[in-house]
């Protein structure tokens, strides 16, 4: 089935217009934080009433929510990061939101306090959810839910002018076709042809979103992805376990970052602790990098992308 | 015990032929020398300690599930009707996804308040795939030969193909196939790999042309593949679909009033003896050697955090 034209009209009210920020979950924020910040990402401000802290980097919003995961009671997710939200701005969220409902997306309850935003969600990958954001023009949702954290530089730069690129999904075998057409006709995304390739993981399909300004790659991960990337960003290790394959923990693994200059991006890293994957098929290379041994568990991949990043609002 | 044959593991029972209690159900299948078994809502929400324990003897018993059933009654509703549909596929959704199933079956509407337009029901069966996608489970579609528009299997196929979901197929039942006396090159038609689940039955009397007979049958008189008056036939629509390429699963779909007030463990017998028929006899496999058998497995089913609908 093909894309619904009206989703890759922009001027349409349930048209998306790139990512508004990522939430990662974890019961130890600040060690996901001393990550971020290795990362080039600055703490900017707290959540009004919940264990929620936001970082930026150039146009990238990164929120860490610990609210959550030190509620649950199973301690073996105490050491889990999991990439948890997305948020997608839209042209209108009341009106993308309630166009994925009608096409089968699962709402959401929100919990808000007293003056905070109500922002939509669906159910994603796993346990993730998916926000719409309308509001990132006239004024940003951080200027209501969130507080400023004093004497810090609201606006810090990119390095070497990251900005998202996309993200990597682990799917389970034989659901690559069912996911793709999941993002298909909730949000617009279409797959791009097989021969066109970013970064240094060819693997899985590519879905562009429709307002092309991002990519969600789709991983059936196998044996062979995790001799390639570091067993610490494949928190799923189970997929690569003898005899437990098919129990693939479909979830969002991982983000690319895009810059036009991946080596002096790495360069600009590692000065500041971040290590690498250093292989003839991993890179660095022009094309791609993909960090390595990062704590807490999580992985980064640069990624070459020569257009010029989205505008803060 | 359970015994592995493997040239008829691909057979499997079904909860609703067996009297009693869910734990013992499961085990008068697995004693059968059955690997998998079908489950109905009424297993797990009925079962005293709870779904949590219900889902819990499933896994305890070493049986894989083939899928769960049954959504009744969903497509092309309108206004509340829709919505209150919606709902029930969200818990049923929700339930399959707790017991591990990845296959949720759904038979036709019979409902006179559903349009009969098939666009709109394919438009329905492709959001409820939608929906079903971030639980993992697929969607088996079933022409119920009672049904009010879709009543034939090449109808439930063309609504299928018009709503071009992948997780979205077909649900063969051996019964509603011959109850319309479907010919087999039908079949032909049908993308065998969006045949998600095939149910066997037989019965015992030739014909059932009116729905109330079709429905008085297949609710109460129905018999195990072999023990019925279309031996012949369920024989050949069992060939005709391996022959096509066909490599799920087949499970025994008998309702039957006598088999819920007799042994579970008389009934499950007679359960076997149909898989070993048509395992041996109508596919004609070998009968592997002991050293051939594969090893008890675990069970497989990952359980899936159960989604969180709006209150």
């Amino acid at each position: 089935m093909s894309t619904d034209p009206e989703l890759l009209d922009p001027g349409h009210p349930s048209s998306l217009h790139g990512i508004e920020f990522i939430e990662y979950s974890t019961a130890r924020p600040l060690a996901l934080g001393h990550v971020l910040e290795l990362m080039g990402f600055q703490p900017v401000a707290r959540h009004r009433s919940r264990e929620v802290l936001l970082y930026r980097q150039g146009t990238m919003n990164v929120v860490i929510n610990a609210h959550a995961a030190q509620r649950r009671d199973d301690p073996a997710d105490a050491d889990d990061v999991r990439i948890s939200a997305v948020a997608f701005r839209a042209r209108d969220a009341a009106a993308a939101y309630r166009r994925a409902l009608d096409r089968g997306a699962w709402a959401v309850p929100t919990r808000v306090e007293v003056m905070e935003l109500n922002i939509p969600a669906i159910h994603g990958v796993g346990a993730s959810r998916i926000y719409f954001v309308d509001r990132y023009r006239e004024f940003s949702i951080y200027t209501v839910d969130f507080v400023p954290i004093p004497c810090v530089d609201q606006q810090p730069p990119a390095i070497a002018g990251l900005h998202w690129f996309g993200l990597v999904q682990h799917v389970g075998p034989g659901r690559m076709l069912d996911w793709i057409e999941f993002y298909r006709e909730l949000f617009g995304f279409a797959p791009i042809p097989d021969d066109q390739r970013f970064g240094i993981l060819p693997e899985g399909r590519i879905l562009c979103s429709p307002c092309r300004t991002f990519y969600l790659q789709l991983v059936e991960p196998s044996p062979g992805t995790a001799g390639l990337v570091d067993r610490t960003a494949l928190p799923f290790g189970s997929a690569a376990s003898p005899g437990t394959a098919g129990l693939v923990d479909e979830r969002l693994a991982r983000l690319g970052l895009g810059t036009s200059d991946v080596l002096g991006a790495v360069r600009a890293l590692r000065a500041r602790g971040v290590d690498f994957l250093d292989s003839e098929l991993a890179g660095p290379a022009e094309r791609g990098a993909l960090t390595r041994g990062l704590p807490a568990g999580v992985a980064f991949e640069l990624v070459r992308d020569h257009r010029p990043p989205p505008s803060q609002s | 015990m359970t015994r592995f044959t493997g040239n008829c593991d691909d057979f499997g029972m079904d909860t609703i032929s067996l009297a009693g209690p869910l734990e013992a159900k499961l085990r008068a299948i697995a004693d059968g020398g059955f690997t998998q078994v079908m489950l109905s809502a009424h297993d797990l929400v009925s079962h005293p300690g709870g779904v949590a324990a219900a889902c819990r003897a499933v896994r305890a018993s070493g049986l894989r599930v083939t899928g769960f059933q049954v959504l009744r009654d969903f497509e092309a509703l309108t206004g509340r009707l829709h919505e209150y549909k919606m709902d029930v596929a969200s818990s049923m959704l929700e339930l399959c996804a707790e017991l591990g199933s990845r296959v949720l079956l759904v038979c036709s509407s019979t409902l006179s308040h559903a349009d009969d337009d098939r666009d709109r029901i394919a438009r329905d069966l492709r959001k409820l795939a939608m929906l079903a996608v971030p639980c993992g489970i697929r969607i088996a579609y079933e022409a119920l030969s009672w049904g009010r528009t879709i009543h034939e299997l090449p109808a439930a196929w063309d609504v299928v193909r018009r709503a071009a979901a992948p997780n979205l197929g077909l649900g063969v039942d051996s019964f509603h196939c011959l109850a319309t006396e479907m010919p087999l090159h039908e079949l032909d038609a049908v993308d065998v790999r969006k045949i998600f689940l095939v149910q066997l039955s037989d019965f015992l009397w030739r014909a059932v042309p009116s729905s109330a007979e079709r429905i008085e049958t297949a609710r109460h008189f129905r018999v195990f593949p072999g023990e019925g008056v279309h031996t012949a036939e369920v024989a050949d629509l069992v060939r005709h679909l391996v022959a096509l390429g066909y490599r799920g699963d087949f499970s025994f779909e008998v309702f039957n009033d006598d088999y819920v007030q007799l042994k579970p463990s008389f009934v499950a017998a007679r359960a076997r003896r149909a898989a070993e028929w048509l395992g041996e006899e109508v596919l004609q496999r070998p009968v592997p050697l002991p050293s051939e058998l594969p090893r008890a497995p675990a069970s497989t089913a990952r359980p899936r955090a159960p989604i969180r609908r709006t209150p």
